[in-house]
This record gives C-alpha cells, sequence and structure tokens, in this order.
C-alpha cells in the first residue's frame, strides 16, 4: 500500500478533501492553494466580499468549474476528466443555485422527478412518491403541478432544494441561496436549510446571512483575493477574528 | 392596535373607456389624424367597390370554357377547369383519394395536437406529424404497399408543394439542430464542418442549390444509379432549410441562461439527456416566432421549382395559362388563386404556431 492511499484511508470520514487547489481564469489567478477538509455531517458556511473566490470554490465541487492544479476528492471518488468520475461525483453532491434554475418548461413534480427518472433510473410513480415526500417538507406539496414562473422566489428556491433532495446526496452545496429573494421570503428558505442540517445533511454554504452562519455553522470560512484567509468556529470568527482583512469585512456586513 | 383596511377599488373615470372614446382617441384624435382618418376612407370607398364587383358581382363562376366568361368580371371558370390540375397535378383520377387521405390524416394530425392534453400530444401528435410525409410518401408511391404504382413524373399541383415543403421540414429539423450544437462545440474540426455546411447552404441563393440539385447531385451518385428528380429536390430543400433553421437555433441556444446548464449538470445529467429534456424544449420555445418565419420561406419557395420543372403549382398554373383553349388572358385569375391558397396555408401556419406558443409559455400566472 502506498503513502499516498494509507494516508486517505487515514482520514476516511472526511467526505471532501481538497489540496493546494488552484484555478485561472486566463491569466487571472482566481483560487491560490486552497486546503480544505469536510467531515460527513459538517456544516460549513463560507464568507467573503465580492471576487473573494467562495462561489468558484465551491463550484469546483460538483465540477462546474474546472481547476488547472491540485487536487479534489469527494466521497473517496477523485475529481479527474473522466466522464465516469464527474458523474459519480455529481450524483451524491446537490446543488443549490442563487437564481432557483428550475427548470421552467417543466412543472414542479416534472422538476424534481427528473433526476431521478433519467440519472437514476427510477420507475416514475416512485420517483414522484419521492418528490412529493420532500415537497410537504418544503411546506408546498399544493404547488406540485404549477409551473416554476407561477411560483414566488422563496418558494422556487424551496423547490430547488427539493429538487436537489431527491436525489438522495450525501452533500449539499448552497450557493448564496438568498441572495436572490425579498427580505420577506429569506426566513422561509433559511428554515428548511437549518431543518436540513440538523438532520445531520453534510453542507457547504456561500451566503451573507450571519445569523444562520450562528445558528448552524460548525465551521465559518473566510475568503478573500482566492485565499482561505480564516476558518474556525463562529463564535470566534465573530468576536475573536485574527485578521485586519477579517475584522474589516465584518464591521462593513455588520455595522448599517 | 390600529387596524389596517385596504382602500376599496374605485371604477376608472367614464371618459377613459368604452368604444367612442376608442374611436376618437384612434382616428380622430388630432387634426392631422382626422385628415389621414378621412383620407383613407376615402381611398377605400375609391378601391373596394370595383374590387369587390370584379372578384364576386360582376364575376363568371359557372360553365367549362372560357366562352362561358361573358361578364366584365373575374373568370373563376379558368381556375374552377382546372383546379384539380392545381390541386392534384397530373395523378391518375381514380387514385385521387390517396391524396385526400394523405390531407385527410394532415388535418387529423394538426387537430389532435390542438385538441389531445400534454401528455398524448408528446405520446401522439408528436410522432405522427414526424412520420405523416414519409407515409404519404408510401401511400403516394403506392408500390411499396400493394397499391398501384404512380411515377412522380405524374405527382404536381399544390399537393406536391405542400408534400415537399413538409418533408423537408421535417428532415431539416433534427438535423439543423444538430448543425446547431456543432457549431456550439468546443471540438474544432466538428464546430468547422458545422459552419461550413450551414454558411455554404444560407448563402448561397435557393435557384442556384436547385440548379446544382439538378445537375451536379447525379454525379456524386454513384453511377447507374439514377436518383428520382424529387428526391434530388427533396435533399436540396432540406440542406437549403437546415442552413436557415441552424442559425435560428443558435439564437435559441443563446437565449437560454447558463444556469439552465448548470442546473442540469448538478443533477448529473448526461450531455444528451440535458441537450434534448432541459434545453431543446426551451430553445424551441424562444424560436417558435423564426421557426415558422423559416417554414413559410421554405414552402413559398417550393414555387421556385417550376424553374427546373417539377410541376408544382405554380408551374401547373402556368401550364394553363399557355393552354390553347384558355389564351383569353386569364393571369390575373390564376396567380391571384395561388396566392389566395398560399395565404390561407400560411396564414393557418402562423395561428397553429401561436397556439402552440400559448401552449409552451409556462410563465403565466394564474
Amino acid at each position: 500500500m502506498s503513502v499516498e492511499q494509507e494516508k486517505t484511508n487515514e482520514n476516511n470520514d472526511d467526505i471532501i478533501v481538497i489540496k493546494d487547489l488552484n484555478k485561472w481564469y486566463g491569466e487571472f489567478h482566481v483560487l491560490k492553494d486552497i486546503n480544505l477538509r469536510v467531515k460527513k455531517g459538517e456544516k460549513i458556511v463560507i464568507c467573503g466580499p465580492s471576487g473573494s473566490g467562495k462561489s468558484t470554490m465551491t463550484r469546483c465541487i460538483n465540477r462546474l468549474e474546472e481547476f488547472q492544479r491540485g487536487s479534489l476528492t469527494v466521497n473517496g471518488v477523485e475529481m479527474i476528466e473522466d466522464v465516469k468520475n464527474i458523474e459519480a461525483i455529481r450524483r451524491e453532491v446537490g446543488m443549490v443555485f442563487q437564481h432557483f434554475n428550475l427548470f421552467p418548461h417543466l412543472t414542479i413534480l416534472e422538476n424534481l422527478t427528473l433526476g431521478p427518472i433519467w440519472v437514476q433510473k427510477k420507475p416514475k410513480k416512485e420517483a414522484e412518491a419521492t418528490a412529493m415526500k420532500y415537497l410537504e417538507r418544503v411546506k408546498i406539496p399544493d404547488q406540485a403541478n404549477k409551473f416554476p414562473g407561477q411560483l414566488s422566489g422563496g418558494q422556487q428556491q424551496r423547490v430547488a432544494i427539493a429538487r436537489s433532495l431527491c436525489m438522495n446526496p450525501e452533500i449539499m452545496l448552497f450557493d448564496e441561496p438568498t441572495s436572490a429573494l425579498d427580505p420577506e421570503m429569506i426566513k422561509e428558505v433559511l428554515d428548511v436549510m437549518i431543518e436540513l442540517a440538523n438532520e445531520g445533511m453534510t453542507m457547504l454554504c456561500v451566503t451573507h446571512e450571519m445569523g444562520f452562519a450562528k445558528k448552524v455553522a460548525d465551521r465559518v470560512i473566510f475568503m478573500d483575493a482566492g485565499e482561505i484567509v480564516e476558518q474556525n468556529t463562529p463564535e470566534e470568527i465573530f468576536n475573536n477574528p485574527q485578521t485586519d482583512r477579517l475584522q474589516l469585512f465584518l464591521s462593513q456586513i455588520l455595522d448599517h | 392596535m390600529k387596524e389596517f383596511k385596504p382602500l376599496p377599488d374605485q371604477p376608472a373615470p367614464n371618459d377613459t373607456v368604452g368604444p367612442i372614446h376608442w374611436v376618437k382617441d384612434n382616428f380622430f384624435s388630432s387634426a392631422a389624424n382626422t385628415i389621414a382618418t378621412l383620407l383613407i376612407l376615402a381611398l377605400l370607398a375609391t378601391v373596394i367597390p370595383p374590387l369587390v364587383d370584379w372578384l364576386l358581382i360582376s364575376a363568371n363562376w359557372s360553365g367549362t370554357t372560357q366562352d362561358a366568361c361573358t361578364k366584365d368580371g373575374a373568370c373563376w371558370v379558368f381556375v374552377i377547369a382546372w383546379s384539380k390540375q392545381f390541386f392534384y397535378g397530373s395523378y391518375p383520377t381514380e387514385e385521387l383519394w390517396r391524396i385526400n387521405l394523405c390531407v385527410l390524416m394532415l388535418i387529423g394530425v394538426i387537430a389532435s395536437s390542438q385538441l389531445l392534453n400534454k401528455d398524448w400530444r408528446n405520446k401522439f401528435s408528436i410522432p405522427a406529424f414526424l412520420l405523416l410525409p414519409f407515409v404519404c410518401i408510401l401511400i403516394l408511391d403506392g408500390s411499396w404497399i400493394g397499391l398501384e404504382y404512380v411515377s412522380t413524373d405524374y405527382w404536381g399541383g399544390f399537393a406536391l408543394n405542400v408534400l415537399l415543403a413538409a418533408a423537408s421540414i421535417i428532415v431539416a429539423f433534427p438535423l439543423s439542430f444538430v448543425w446547431a450544437l456543432g457549431r456550439r462545440s468546443e471540438m474544432p474540426f466538428i464546430k468547422s464542418v458545422s459552419i461550413l455546411l450551414i454558411e455554404f447552404f444560407r448563402g448561397v441563393p435557393v435557384l442556384a442549390l436547385f440548379f446544382m440539385g439538378s445537375v451536379m447531385l447525379p454525379l456524386f451518385f454513384p453511377e447507374g444509379t439514377n436518383v428520382d428528380k424529387l428526391v434530388r429536390v427533396w435533399i436540396v430543400l432540406t440542406l437549403f432549410m437546415a442552413g436557415y433553421m441552424a442559425e435560428v437555433f443558435r439564437g435559441g441556444f443563446q437565449a437560454v441562461p447558463t444556469g439552465q446548464y448548470e442546473a442540469a449538470d448538478s443533477l448529473g445529467l448526461s450531455y444528451w439527456q440535458k441537450t434534448l429534456l432541459i434545453i431543446l424544449p426551451q430553445v424551441i420555445k424562444v424560436s417558435m416566432p423564426n421557426i415558422l418565419a423559416t417554414f413559410v420561406m421554405l414552402f413559398k419557395n417550393t414555387t421556385f421549382l417550376l424553374i427546373i420543372g417539377i410541376f408544382e403549382v405554380l408551374s401547373t398554373t402556368q401550364t394553363a395559362l399557355t393552354n390553347s383553349n384558355w389564351l383569353g388572358g386569364h393571369s390575373t385569375e390564376g396567380y391571384l388563386f395561388v396566392a389566395i391558397v398560399f395565404w390561407i396555408c400560411c396564414y393557418s401556419m402562423s395561428r397553429i404556431s401561436a397556439s402552440i406558443e400559448r401552449k409552451l409559455d409556462t410563465s403565466h400566472k394564474n
């Protein structure tokens, strides 16, 4: 057994392992030597100013973005060019986007059953039963036969969460899930996310909702200029920032 | 605490609604507008009565030869006497039921797409629509299904215009979609081949393509094979249509937000699942008006086939006009008839497409 493999076995409760990850957009260095290990069931909130690379890093985990150097392993599968590996990882990772990205030509129910039917090859009846179960969990089973355009933003985002959950993922990624919502609707989405966190889902969440971070995060990661500047428990991050950069960021988002 | 009560709705002021206000607002809102309205009314009054008189009142409707056209108006006798030729070409009279059957099937499929619900539309109407031209070709030809063989030399008239247009559109549809995908591809070979094909068939005039089809295309077939002239025309029309449609689809692709691709990717859908289940339906929805415009253009372009001696409706009309028994100068009636028939078809297509657009529009609120 090689040294490399022994190391992997030692840390087999780490569901995401990112090592020295670097990414460039052309000449522009967006991610610099990112190292991150996420345990199964851990809830991580990623914050930082815009352009800090927090979304880009999150999107690398399910290969919506490619990276040029370093390695990334999700649930024991290494992210390489091979389509098989990419699809295997995507099956384990659910993602919720800022702009919901529901499929506008399909009903809510069809949005939820599409993945299970076509990717997991489940029978339609079973997929629909699962979909209804998750719609009930996000408290909108009565909207099943409507189209996304007929729902409010908050409802659409809850559908998007349910759509990911229908694939039974090991990990959920949230990329600013409440940034496009009216203030009145943020709470209904956060409530669903908190409930999900309490059930033990592994979550990585890019968000500016610091209240949410304090409530559910095991660890808060602060990024700037493509680097992880600080990571710690929410209490330490908010009450005892170690760098001037984080202090400045916190003063900007908290005092207004 | 004080209770909040919303104010009740009030009716709109009286002088902003109602038919009289509408007329005043749209026709007589200013001095210039009033003058324009009166001028147009005067113009219509001088043009419409003689037109109606020529078209209908003094028109000749009954008879079998041009001698029956004794009144001043239009000689519709000409159109009536030749109508079989105009619609069916020289297809044998005792076999005309085959063409009628094809027309009935077409009407049936269109009606089914309007009447059935979404599930059945996908399961029945769409496959039936895609298969229909090929079924019609089998029926019209006859030799494969045990009917009497009718050579394509006898196919003609307006039925041929419709058949050629429909058969080309249906083959061009998937072809152009693949070309458009190829043009967006990151693989350099596929991309450049797609661009070459699209730009060639879009950049060359359709008449030049027809001549190439009837003169050059046979050179590419293996020696000794004799490919039917209509098949060659079909290939040319299909490729021409595909060039245009590919660009229509490309525009549609650009209108689909990247978030849709990302959402499909994050669910783990494969490339073709993503393209066919998520992207294609949205591309068709935004491209619907342009798809229809391309359909109509191709349909009307089938009349150019008279140049290479295909007996479609326009060349049949010309033949009729030069017939020695009908040399009385009926070209106005003949061409007007062709124009009306085409207009009815194109307008129906545009109504059908509008209804498809409404069905595809899922953004409505309740």
